[in-house]
């Protein structure tokens, strides 16, 4: 059967023009994982003021309202019972805090796992330092809590003065003078992010409240 | 020869339905530059309604090309719509130099500029190859190569309005992330 010479070309053009968009597809796909791979922020933006939030308190079973900005500098920790260095970071914050390095400080731990998951942790069991469970995911997307641990230092006057992963004490002493940093002038202490970071995705975690 | 002027008229018939299907993927983007060349204030339902009747033009038109090529109508309509890219590329070129032109939807980031005009240009020139005469055998379809035709066509406008829409919401992504 002779095919015309029409329909012979139009054929090919047709399959250049589908290789061609095929192309702009694929190149739009790249792009956007190619983004989302590499803009993904950690933590809250230094120098903004800190949100409010609201938490369980595990000692006591209560909800717990935190409002940055009344006063007292606080240095918050996003950490996960199931992550180990989630567990390193908690006992650098005990350490610190026994050694009266925290003095001054309102120092809080908050997890999106329920009150019973801190029995897998020896950290978490001993630790003295205030513990307690997110309570809306609005709070893990306003600190940018995507991955655990995350410590967010922030002055007394509710701003936030660093954020970044940390687990040794050393990174913990920076976040404690971070915290009392004179607020004016909106300048940041460097801090170096070279923990490991879990995997833990607090926003993943955070819609099971109320398993416990 | 006779494949060169086929190859002009295909390509040209392809463009027209890539255009058409891209354009009809955000016609409220297109609308904004349909309103560059409308001097009358007229408000956004009726522009973007001529965004819309515009770009199923641009379809309908390419279609009719790529199924009905023996009709020589259709290859003047084609050119004379050439010839409109060249005069729009031109006055975008002078009055709205650097505005984006969407001629294909969110497909293309390109914008009024002059090698905006030298492309509106190229695409009127292989227009005209589409005019020459070609033998009439070459052309000779029957119903059922104009139907796969047609169904081919109306693929390459889907796919081009799907990627054009990707294209869109990947644009949007950008903006929020900056």
């Amino acid at each position: 059967m002779k095919v015309p010479l029409y329909l012979a070309v139009a054929q090919w053009t047709l399959l250049f023009a589908f290789g061609l968009l095929l192309i702009v597809v694929f190149r739009q796909l790249g792009r956007t994982l190619h983004k989302d791979d590499a803009v993904v922020p950690l933590g809250p933006e230094v120098g903004s003021k800190a949100a409010s939030l609201e938490y369980s308190r595990f000692a006591d079973d209560t909800v717990q309202y935190l409002a940055p900005g009344d006063g007292q500098p606080t240095l918050l920790a996003f950490v996960e019972p199931t992550c180990p260095s989630c567990e390193k970071l908690v006992l650098a914050l005990g350490t610190a805090e026994h050694s009266g390095e925290l003095s001054g400080l309102r120092v809080l731990l908050l997890t999106s796992s329920p009150k019973s998951y801190l029995k897998v942790s020896d950290a978490f069991r001993a630790t003295r330092l205030e513990c307690g469970r997110i309570l809306a995911q609005a709070t893990t997307q306003a600190y940018g809590a995507t991955s655990t641990p995350l410590l967010v230092a922030i002055d007394r006057d509710g701003m936030v003065r660093a954020a970044a992963p940390a687990i040794e004490l050393a990174e913990v002493r920076t976040f404690s003078r971070a915290c009392s940093f004179p607020a004016a002038g909106g300048e940041s202490i460097p801090i170096t992010a070279t923990t490991p970071q879990h995997e833990n995705d607090l926003e993943a975690a955070a819609p099971a409240a109320g398993a416990d | 020869m006779d494949v060169l002027v086929l190859c002009a008229k295909t390509a040209v018939a392809c463009l027209l339905i890539v255009a058409g299907g891209a354009k009809l993927a955000d016609p409220a983007s297109f609308a904004s530059t349909v309103r560059l060349f409308v001097p009358l204030r007229i408000g956004w339902p009726l522009l973007s309604a001529i965004a819309v009747g515009v770009s199923l033009g641009e379809f309908a038109v390419g279609v009719a090309s790529l199924t009905f090529p023996a009709i020589m109508a259709l290859d003047v309509l084609v050119f004379a719509i050439a010839c409109v890219f060249v005069a729009v590329s031109a006055i975008g070129y002078a009055f709205h130099r650097g505005r984006s032109c969407r001629c294909f939807g969110a497909l293309s980031q390109r914008k009024f500029d002059a090698a905006g005009v030298l492309r509106g240009a190229v695409i009127a020139g292989i227009a005209a190859v589409a005019l020459a005469h070609v033998n009439a055998a070459a052309l000779q379809l029957d119903a059922t190569a104009r139907v796969l035709l047609f169904a081919a066509a109306a693929l390459l406008a889907m796919t081009a309005f799907t990627a054009a829409r990707a294209r869109g919401a990947g644009s949007r992504r950008e903006v929020v992330a900056q």
